[in-house]
């Protein structure tokens, strides 16, 4: 995504100096864009939920976006890629055709594809042989933390994310 | 005899997580029995009882006994026994609709990541396993026990280490929380229930069978949409903590949300999970600005590219 987003914008640049026509995508809440990928930047403008963006690039856990004639910085999970408003499902689009098509690292031939169904799930018969195979790849935890060391990985405290403020009945989730 | 009966039901609901041996449909009849004799019997002192123990029971109730409620009160949990086994009928059926991609690299690989991320969830009493499941289908699916599956669909659109731990992170979620369980517990086969819990069943993996339906179908079922909206919660924070770029799963959904509507290859995802927009959209409100300061790597260049 990233890579796709930034190597289209480079090429957008590169080719002309025309109005940046990158990704499009839907504002998901009312939100602020800001001057810089920080909250702590300067107040660009803001979108209404549902608003029209164009994503021009990404960086961290930001967008930066068009919208009207503002040009800033978005949280990227105010904004999702593709238009088509808030309703519907996900929407093919332009996003999608650089993600599936142009990036030749991953051209899948959609059409004539067949995706699971219920049916075979439901018919599926247990297969002890797949299992077995599947426990040969089992790692241990040292195994693991080695191999999170040797790229420099390390644990952090991260606090969970609160939950969602109960809307009507709380969930049964939650509950029991 | 009334004592008894008490302490046992006392000693089950206290020790609910160990039940084992425990049939439940004797149960649910000595307790109507027992029900029905006392409605005919004068009606008692409801003072409490102290037992030979010393334990202190409360009167018997008077309402009816409601099954299900009855269920949820014994088997407050599965036993790890029963959580695996469960896990393991619903692994084997899945694997028998679809095998596994036979690459040795790239399934040691989701291994080694998956176990790093499970090992910020909190949960080490299990196994964890990870496959990469040989379908162009996107979708991913979590077994208790710590079953954990990838498609090579959706392995394909990841283009970095921090997307598969997010993605992994949300399956890993199922299982800590314990979503499947709770489909199960809720399910009207209380009685199956009884029985994997029974003594006797212990080497007959048709009652685990009865319990989870036919197959694979739980995986086709879905979940409740709050399940998976936790999941995504708790599957970033797995990530984030194992010092990943939080942000993987959210572009992971990103890239779902910009797939073709008429995609073949999402109608199973789309139709057991809310769709990318709603999960982002959560997803936002719960995080905000909360995860601003984390900064995590994102590890593209170790990212292990599918043949």
């Amino acid at each position: 995504m990233r890579n796709t987003l930034i190597s289209a914008t480079a090429l957008l640049l590169c080719v002309s100096a025309a109005p940046a026509q990158a990704a499009p995508g839907t504002a998901l809440r009312n939100d602020k864009i800001y001057s810089q990928p920080s909250s702590g930047s300067a107040v660009a403008g803001s979108v209404a939920k549902g608003a029209s963006v164009n994503i021009l690039s990404k960086q961290g856990g930001w967008l930066r976006v068009t919208a009207g004639k503002t040009t800033g910085w978005m949280r990227l999970l105010s904004v999702r890629a593709g238009e088509g408003g808030l309703g519907g499902t996900g929407v093919g689009d332009v996003v999608g055709a650089a993600t599936t098509r142009s990036d030749p690292s991953r051209v899948v031939a959609v059409a004539g594809l067949r995706g699971l169904n219920d049916e075979e799930l439901k018919q599926a018969k247990f297969n002890a042989a797949e299992l077995a195979q599947l426990d040969t790849w089992v790692v241990t935890v040292a195994q693991s933390k080695a191999f999170a060391g040797q790229a420099s990985l390390v644990a952090i405290k991260v606090p969970a994310l609160p939950d969602p403020k109960p809307a009507k009945a709380s969930s049964s989730w939650e509950n029991n | 005899m009334k004592f008894k009966w008490m302490v046992l039901a006392m000693s089950l609901v206290s020790f609910s997580g160990v039940a084992s041996g425990f049939d439940l449909d004797k149960f649910l009849q000595d307790k109507q029995n027992k029900d029905k004799s006392t409605e005919s019997a004068p009606a008692q002192p409801p003072a409490t009882a102290t037992t030979k123990e010393g334990a202190v029971t409360p009167p018997p109730a008077k309402q009816k006994i409601d099954v299900q409620q009855l269920g949820f009160a014994l088997f407050g949990d599965y036993s790890l026994e029963e959580e695996n086994r469960i896990g393991r009928q619903i692994s084997g059926n899945l694997l028998g609709a679809v095998p596994l991609v036979r690459d040795d690299a790239l399934q040691r690989y989701v291994n080694l990541v998956g176990n790093w991320v499970a090992l910020q969830s909190g949960r080490s009493d299990i196994t964890w396993r990870f496959g990469v499941l040989d379908t162009e289908d996107i979708n991913a699916f979590a077994a208790p026990g710590g079953y954990i599956f990838v498609t090579k669909g959706l392995y394909r659109l990841l283009d970095n280490e921090a997307e598969l731990a997010g993605v992994l992170g949300h399956e890993i979620a199922h299982v800590t929380r314990k979503h499947h369980l709770k489909v199960l517990k809720q399910s009207s086969l209380i009685s199956a229930l009884g029985q994997v819990a029974g003594s006797k069943a212990q080497n007959s993996d048709e009652l685990v069978q009865n319990l989870i339906g036919n197959g694979a179908e739980i995986m086709a079922r879905g979940l409740d949409k709050n399940a998976e909206y936790e999941a995504d919660r708790f599957g970033m924070v797995f990530a984030a903590r194992a010092g990943y770029e939080p942000w993987g799963l959210p572009e992971v959904l990103q890239d779902m949300a910009a797939l073709p509507a008429k995609d073949a290859r999402t109608s199973l995802l789309f139709k057991t999970h809310p769709l990318p927009a709603d999960r982002i959209a959560k997803l936002g409100e719960a995080v905000d600005g909360r995860l601003d300061a984390v900064q995590g790597k994102d590890l593209a260049s170790r990212f292990y590219r599918i043949r």
